[in-house]
């Protein structure tokens, strides 16, 4: 079932297309996706001709082409009305099997869901190199195979199949599967990998700047089967993780970028971190894992002015109730149409497999920080839980404060955030509708509050907290 | 870590350095010159080339992309032979085997079809141009037509992909990023890169987000989409019971915040981050402003028809585009849907027409009357022709034509190109190109050269090779500069 990955590729459903040139679009985008992903290497540049700098030569991509191009699949399956969410090869899962095996799955209701795999035909089809990587340009016919330079590929020894693929990538002598992995992994938590170009180890990529630790970790990894959990322990308890972010001007001097990590990591969280964090924080989160994806608030008519009007996904129509409170990577991508406020904090629309996004500082993402309902939801939700504990506006507001930011304001901060509450309550007192059209963001049930005045205060000072720039920080 | 690694990393130091010197020192030279607060201690982030390579003829560019493929046999490519031949088998000497669509692969015949709309000529120029275009018949004189496209993409996605960024297969860099990314914004308070959409009454094939997205560029160069409601950016409303002073207010404070957090951290990045929410601040006034159209005189209203009264009309998006555009957005991208007349072409396309012609013209005339025309470049075409042969049941009097990336025509107006020509030409069939083709890529190529960019020079590096608009490919067209 794990294959589906593979299967996932972006699809057209366009009506005029011809079959084959999607077909091989399709195996390619594999390709190259198993290229990056697993090996860390630009495949897709032996594409059209050899690779110009790595040792990959077009026929190598055409072997490696091959273990993808055996799925029994059309490049178009037929009008997109008619199209299901699934195209095959897939299989149905029932809750019986859910309950007997796969019990890692979250299937809410009773109808078997289908999923798309990939699986083998049984008729070979012959794979060709392509001239310059036209779909219906055939040259020499290859049979599946790796570029040798990696590690050797015996079909005798690991299998004439995706499975022997499979084998060839985990072998203990290949040079690149874990510590490709443990890079990126390490990447997720100090924003830069061990070694930076984590999408490219080849002749083009950096250097690591700690290659010793890269490999013991990735020799360890190797050794405790491929523990990702432990993997991840590991790196945030080092002491190495664990050092404070902030730098005297010597050390910003020396290594503006850390590479050294003589400091602790500041990056910005991705755009699931940021949603993640005004849900936990407020306690808005629901922690279930696993289930269907959600459609959480979107503005009104993004999916309709830009589709066609035809298919399943022509009308955005949005969830309520808990799917509005579940984390970032549950929420629904329509590929052509992503969430907006999502790309604007850098996520990837899955047009590509990506391995490394960008951590832009723009002032659409300031918008949204300001003005989102669920970035106003979780301030109201906070200030409402806030305001219904029997203690003092410092008291709430230093935990609001701990709450998002982790750690206790300094004096200055409490100072100035306090007289900001008193303030702003003068203000609402002044025009109490404004206070209470602004405790009415979201669709999360109120508590209820009769002080509506001292509620949208520090409601206010609760958003503004979210604002901060450390509160999308990671220091 | 062993003396090797610590050699390599500064050997790579020191290459880079002066790979840098000797590539970009004399364009960083030239860009400081050009736009003096470069290096200076401006309080905006530096986010772009702060280029041009050489100087622009044009400044500005209103991209008016006709979503859906629109049939130049139809509008401007004027073809009597095919009403002569109608009926008649289209040649296999015309044809030369070209592949077609899954569409029209299957049919049996491919019977010629001409125009059921007719044609005249117009201006000093001559232009031929088809009765359901009245009013951008009289604005041929300062119109740059080119009949000589050519792509190779035959359906639309890809095909509109193509056209946007340079690649048939999405993830690149559109068209607007490039010149975001090149030459940023001229007015602070805007996005340097604005998409407004519609959608006429004919068949319509849609247009997704990806269209105008950074690719692989900072999003910050990411195409910002107005939409017709009355939030016109996404997020721009203040909340509910917050007003501006309440706003300034919380931005002063954040401010305070941010700043103590900057002396403990010293990152550069939390001052890039108050920049940007004040930059925020003000396009939440500059855009409503902006985008308030009730404030138009009469005669403008007129010029562009009541219509653009209506938000989210074609018309409203061209008053929009222009008053955008004025204000100094780098390029404006409009895509009108509903081109895709795979059928009905007599019933669809009138339709579509009248949608566009009374504002395209109007856009073109009053940039001309305030003088904007000679430094903004308007571009309106679709992402492929249309088939000279009958798709599905023949008849002369309604037919449709199927998806042709061998010949089709766009134009341009303003902006550095020559008015009132044709440039290329199609055959007598309208099928094949006889003269000066004009690749995709030829096109993207002459487009960066009028707003001062060398396709060449114009690079991002990623995923281990530097990237273009035009990749590996792409010529100027010195034929149609003025």
């Amino acid at each position: 079932m794990a294959t589906g990955f593979n299967r996932n590729h972006k699809i057209t459903q366009e009506g005029g297309i011809i079959d084959e040139e999607y077909r091989v679009e399709y195996v390619s985008d594999r390709t190259n996706t198993f290229g990056k992903a697993f090996l860390a290497l630009t495949f897709e540049c032996a594409h059209c001709h050899d690779h110009k700098y790595d040792p990959i030569s077009q026929k190598d991509y055409y072997r490696t082409f091959a273990f993808f191009n055996r799925v029994p699949e059309k490049g178009l399956v037929g009008d997109i009305s008619l199209a299901s969410l699934a195209d095959p090869p897939r299989i149905k899962i029932t809750s019986q099997e859910i309950n007997d095996i796969l019990t890692f799955i979250n299937k809410k209701d009773t109808t078997p869901v289908e999923v798309m795999v990939m699986k083998d035909s049984t008729w070979k089809r012959p794979t060709y190199v392509l001239t310059r990587g036209v779909y219906d340009a055939h040259g020499e016919v290859v049979d599946i195979g790796l570029p040798s330079e990696i590690l050797l590929f015996d079909s005798t020894v690991y299998g004439n199949n995706r499975l022997g693929l499979a084998k060839w990538l985990f072998d203990k002598n290949n040079p690149l599967t874990a510590r490709v992995f443990v890079n990126r992994m390490w990447q997720e938590f100090f924003g830069r990998g061990l070694v930076k170009t984590s999408g490219d180890f080849g002749m083009q990529g950096e250097m690591p700047s700690h290659p010793q630790l890269l490999d013991w970790l990735a020799v360890d990894f190797r050794e405790h089967g491929w523990d990702i959990k432990r993997l991840i322990k590991q790196i945030v308890t080092s002491s190495t993780y664990k050092q404070s972010s902030v730098a005297s001007e010597q050390k910003r001097a020396t290594d503006p970028d850390n590479i050294l990590l003589a400091r602790g990591p500041r990056t910005r969280l991705t755009a699931e971190g940021v949603r993640d964090l005004a849900l936990a924080s407020s306690g808005l989160l629901v922690t279930e894992v696993g289930g269907p994806s959600v459609k959480v608030y979107q503005p009104k008519g993004i999916w309709e002015s830009s589709t066609s009007g035809r298919g399943v996904l022509a009308r955005y129509v949005q969830d309520h109730g808990e799917n509005l409170y579940r984390r970032g990577l549950y929420s629904f991508i329509k590929r052509t149409v992503p969430p907006p406020g999502m790309l604007v904090f850098d996520g990837s629309n899955r047009d590509q497999c990506e391995v490394n996004r960008m951590r832009t500082n723009t002032p659409l993402q300031a918008l949204v920080l300001l003005n989102e309902p669920l970035m106003l939801e979780a301030s109201r939700v906070f200030a409402e839980r806030l305001m219904v504990e029997q203690s003092t506006p410092e008291e709430k507001v230093r935990k609001a404060f701990q709450s998002i930011l982790c750690r206790q304001p300094k004096k200055e901060e409490l100072a100035l955030l306090l007289t900001y509450y008193e303030e702003e309550k003068v203000g609402f007192n002044q025009s109490p509708v404004k206070a209470k059209k602004y405790i009415e963001a979201g669709e999360y049930q109120h508590e209820k509050i009769n002080d509506v005045i001292s509620l949208a205060a520090l409601m206010q000072v609760v958003q503004t907290i979210y604002n901060m720039d450390e509160a999308i920080t990671k220091t | 870590m062993s003396k090797e690694f610590i050699d390599h990393r500064f050997h790579i130091t020191r290459r880079h350095f002066l790979g840098k010197v000797s590539l970009g020192l004399g364009s960083v030279a030239l860009g400081s010159l050009l736009i003096p607060d470069l290096f200076s201690n401006s309080d905006e982030p530096l986010q772009t080339l702060g280029l041009p390579h050489f100087a622009p003829k044009a400044k500005r560019i209103i991209y008016l992309f006709q979503n859906g493929a629109p049939s130049q046999l139809e509008s401007f490519d004027y073809k009597p032979m095919l009403n002569k031949m109608t009926g008649e088998e289209l040649p296999a000497s015309v044809r030369m085997g070209q592949r077609l669509t899954g569409m029209t692969s299957g049919q049996a015949k491919f019977p010629l079809v001409g125009s059921h709309f007719k044609f005249n000529q117009y201006g000093k120029s001559g232009a031929w141009v088809s009765e359901i275009f009245p009013n951008i018949a009289k604005v041929v004189d300062d119109i740059c037509f080119i009949k000589s496209m050519h792509t190779e993409a035959i359906n639309h996605d890809p095909a509109l992909t193509f056209m946007q960024t340079g690649a048939q297969q999405g993830n690149r860099p559109s068209m607007g990023a490039w010149m975001s990314y090149g030459l940023g914004s001229e007015n602070k308070n805007l996005p340097a890169y604005c998409v407004l959409l519609s959608r006429g009454r004919g068949n319509g094939q849609g247009v997704y987000s990806k269209l105008w997205t950074n690719g692989f560029l900072d999003s910050v160069h990411q195409g910002v989409q107005f939409s017709s409601s009355e939030e016109r950016v996404l997020y721009l409303k203040d909340p509910e019971g917050r007003d501006r002073a309440d706003r300034r207010k919380m931005l002063d404070n954040l401010a305070q915040l941010n700043d103590m957090n900057y002396k403990e951290f010293g990152d550069p990045e939390i001052q890039t981050r108050v920049q940007q929410y004040e930059m925020a601040f003000r396009m939440q006034t500059a855009v409503p402003e902006l985008t308030d159209l009730s404030k138009e005189p009469d005669n403008i209203i007129k010029m562009y028809g009541a219509d653009c009264l209506v938000p989210g009309t074609y018309a409203a998006n061209c008053l929009l585009a222009r008053k955008l555009s004025e204000a100094g957005v780098r390029f404006v991208q409009l895509y009108h849907q509903g081109w895709d007349q795979h059928g009905n072409m007599t019933g669809e396309m009138p339709l579509q027409a009248q949608d566009v012609d009374r504002a395209t013209a109007a856009l073109i005339m009053d940039l001309k009357q305030r003088g904007l025309l000679d430094e903004t470049l308007v571009i309106w075409g679709g992402e492929f022709g249309r088939t000279n042969y009958c798709q599905g049941k023949f008849s002369a009097e309604n037919y449709g034509r199927d998806h042709h990336p061998r010949a089709y025509t766009i134009w341009m107006a303003g902006g550095g190109v020559k008015p009132g020509i044709t440039y290329g030409e199609s055959d007598e069939f309208g099928y094949n190109i006889i003269r000066d083709p004009v690749h995709v890529n030829d096109f993207h190529a002459t487009i960066l050269h009028l707003m001062g960019l060398n396709h060449e020079q114009l690079t991002y590096k990623h995923l281990g090779r530097r990237y273009r608009l035009t990749d590996v490919a792409g010529k100027l067209v010195p034929g149609i500069l003025a």
